[in-house]
């Protein structure tokens, strides 16, 4: 009757609250390399490598200690945390998915643990034409068509070891960063701003295709590990966690095992999900 | 006649097919089945324990004594995960 999953196993969840969360009460707060401290509706966001602060009270991000000085990097990944927090604010929430639009003008959510797929096959969709919105993020919004995602433009990068499907990356192959242990390179793609959803397809790396339909419930349990900030103990919880409830409600989700094949023929999977 | 009441760290969405429950707290969250999300939206409207038995008696096709161990061991699970807590008299 009641299945239990722990939150802390995706590599964008927030981390374990160290005390309660009773309004007005310290909460403890993890994305990534910042940690976060909230109290009430206000944010401080610390970068664990360099210590260095941004704060956010009364819907404005505001610089703390060391924001001035600390590496160009680190800025980026603080503002980037804040910006995600203040889009909270205005009932927008960052999920952990990649956006394509179809030809049909209306998005499709790609989501998954890290290293399922999504930057690959967000590449093969962006080769045939099908504009990004993400490649490792996209905003949602419940306005009165249904649910929106728009837009949030990383650079879109794929593994150099694709160039046996996808040849022109070998044109790249001076700007790989081996350091990476993806061994990605930043590739060009069309971006949208925004599109209304049309469905959702949960990836998963297998030796096989299939493409099977979820239950909303399962969906949901799914985007909830995908959700930054979901955890996050203010008065947007609820909000957010319907946005997602709308989404998985409204849209066909799917779950689809791919192997190397579905380089090929991905737009025609998921434009055959709806037939 | 025990009733409770959900905590207010508990979110939850009530879905077609089910429900899902979050626990802002422990960071945990939970999927429940149709049944299951019935007994959890009894919960909102503070029925009692054997309110709810009584409830599925009447919706599903279950005898009373199947009825109340499903739900006693639901609700065991909800307090064990800090959903729920027995409301105070």
């Amino acid at each position: 009757m009641m299945s239990t999953h722990d939150s802390s196993g995706g590599a964008r969840n927030i981390g374990a609250p160290v005390c309660a969360s009773a309004p007005h009460v310290e909460t403890h707060w993890r994305c990534g390399l910042v940690d976060g401290v909230t109290t009430g509706s206000s944010s401080k966001l610390i970068d664990t490598e360099c210590r260095a602060e941004l704060r956010l009270a009364k819907g404005r991000l505001s610089r703390g200690p060391g924001y001035e000085t600390a590496p160009r990097l680190t800025r980026q990944r603080l503002a980037r945390v804040g910006a995600m927090l203040k889009l909270r604010e205005h009932a927008r929430y960052h999920m952990h998915a990649a956006g394509v639009v179809a030809p049909d003008g209306r998005a499709w959510l790609l989501t998954g643990e890290t290293g399922c797929g999504k930057s690959t096959l967000t590449y093969a969709l962006a080769r045939r034409g099908w504009p990004v919105l993400g490649e490792d993020g996209v905003v949602l919004q419940h306005d009165s068509i249904g649910v929106i995602a728009h837009g949030w433009h990383d650079l879109l990068r794929v593994s150099i070891e694709l160039a046996e499907w996808f040849p022109e990356l070998r044109d790249h192959e001076s700007q790989v960063d081996w350091q990476d242990t993806r061994h990605r390179v930043a590739v060009g793609a069309t971006f949208n701003k925004r599109a209304p959803v049309a469905g959702m397809v949960v990836l998963q790396r297998d030796s096989r295709d299939a493409l099977s339909p979820i239950t909303s419930t399962a969906a949901l349990a799914t985007l909830v590990r995908q959700a930054t900030f979901l955890f996050v103990p203010d008065n947007h919880a609820q909000s957010h966690l319907s946005v997602l409830r709308d989404l998985v409600e409204s849209v066909p989700c799917f779950t689809l095992h791919h192997s190397p094949a579905q380089l090929a023929c991905i737009d025609a999977t998921i434009l055959g999900a709806c037939a | 006649m025990t009733r409770y009441r959900i905590v207010p760290d508990a979110l939850s969405a009530s879905l077609s097919d089910g429900a899902v429950l979050l626990n802002l707290y422990t960071k945990r969250y939970f999927s429940l089945n149709d049944t299951g999300s019935r007994i959890w939206s009894l919960l909102e409207h503070q029925a009692s324990e054997e309110e709810i038995i009584e409830t599925l008696v009447r919706e599903y096709d279950v005898e009373k004594p199947e009825a109340a161990r499903a739900v006693n061991r639901l609700l065991d699970d909800l307090v064990a995960e800090r959903l729920i807590e027995p409301a105070s008299v």
